[in-house]
């Protein structure tokens, strides 16, 4: 779909920028009172939420010392889930595995920023889309997409009445039966907003407000590009059923 | 507990499934969805799409990735 990003986009772009761009040297503040908490030490845990522990290196000689052996063993095993986003978002296997080392290196430079026991998830999902739109996005032949928040549902296209209250349930029994290679194509086919919005929800699981903060949007702009994102995968999904008589071919409404 | 009828379960249940905020009542909304089976049926299909996105999405990074992020983050360090 082709959007008009109209007179908005230069003004958008450039806020959206901004506000990224301080993403990689933010709250020194929390860090300084990160360092007061007097946690005990720990063994190295799975999940990143029960670390308490101090950043002060030096008052905490039997922690890892080294900034990197604490980066590799807390970020790293986050790759799996960084690359995946990233597929979805440059859409090739090169690009991704390069905007993913891009992201583990700047991470790293701001590690002393990062306040432990916060959500280092989200802050690495920061890092990685903020990477992607200052870098990938620039390049890739695919421009800007500007804000489509303002286009109204129909120029959208809307499942609201795709489908009958008695197939939905055949609806949700074609969707669990998709191939993952067209729900791959189907989100990846959807507007990029959208996309990454219905990414973070969907397949990370972030709150509302986790995505406001990784997308730079307020959290209503979340839930429209979520919701206006899903009912178009839906629409997409449907029309492919419907093509392969996956589902009964009936009640898709006309517009 | 009072059933908030379809109009708001549906505007509202996305919010309801992800356990966000939302404007009606998370009870009433699960009262609704009890007694209406269209609506139980939208949840299902809502429900079913997240988990067949998650499920789709899954990646393993190549394994040269792992070792080149290591390498590069040695050098980087090795640099300071």
């Amino acid at each position: 779909m082709r959007v008009d990003t109209g007179r908005k986009t230069l003004t958008e772009r450039s806020r959206m920028f901004a506000t990224l761009e301080r993403l990689d040297h933010e709250t020194p503040l929390l860090a300084e009172r990160a360092a007061q908490v007097s946690g005990g030490l720990q063994e190295p845990a799975v999940d990143w939420r029960v670390m308490s522990d101090s950043t002060d290196q030096a008052l905490q000689p039997d922690q890892a010392q080294d900034p990197r052996a604490q980066f590799e063993e807390q970020a790293l095993p986050f790759m799996d889930q960084l690359y995946a986003a990233a597929m979805r978002m440059t859409r090739n296997p090169a690009d991704a595995a390069d905007l993913v080392q891009e992201t583990f290196v700047k991470a790293f430079a701001s590690w002393r920023t990062f306040t432990q026991g916060t959500n280092l998830k989200a802050w690495l999902y920061r890092i990685l889309t903020n990477t992607y739109i200052n870098t990938y996005r620039k390049k890739q032949r695919e421009p800007y997409q500007g804000t489509i928040d303002d286009l109204e549902d129909w120029q959208l296209g809307g499942a609201e009445s795709t489908t009958a209250t008695s197939t939905r349930s055949a609806e949700a029994e074609a969707i669990d039966h998709m191939p993952a290679s067209v729900v791959k194509d189907a989100l990846q086919s959807i507007p990029e907003d959208f996309r990454l919005a219905v990414y973070l929800a969907d397949v990370e699981g972030f709150a509302y407000q986790e995505i406001a903060d990784i997308m730079k949007t307020p959290i209503g702009t979340v839930m429209s590009r979520l919701h206006r994102g899903r009912r178009m995968l839906r629409e997409l999904l449907a029309d492919y059923a419907k093509e392969r008589g996956i589902t009964p071919a009936a009640t898709r409404s006309t517009k | 507990m009072t059933d908030c009828g379809c109009e708001k379960a549906r505007r509202d249940l996305e919010e309801y499934l992800r356990h966000e905020v939302c404007k009606t009542k998370q009870s009433d909304i699960a009262e609704h969805l009890e007694h209406c089976a269209g609506c139980r049926d939208e949840a299902l299909v809502a429900r079913t799409l997240t988990e067949v996105l998650a499920r789709a999405c899954k990646e393993s990074a190549p394994e040269e990735l792992r070792d080149q992020v290591l390498a590069k983050l040695r050098a980087v360090q090795a640099a300071h």
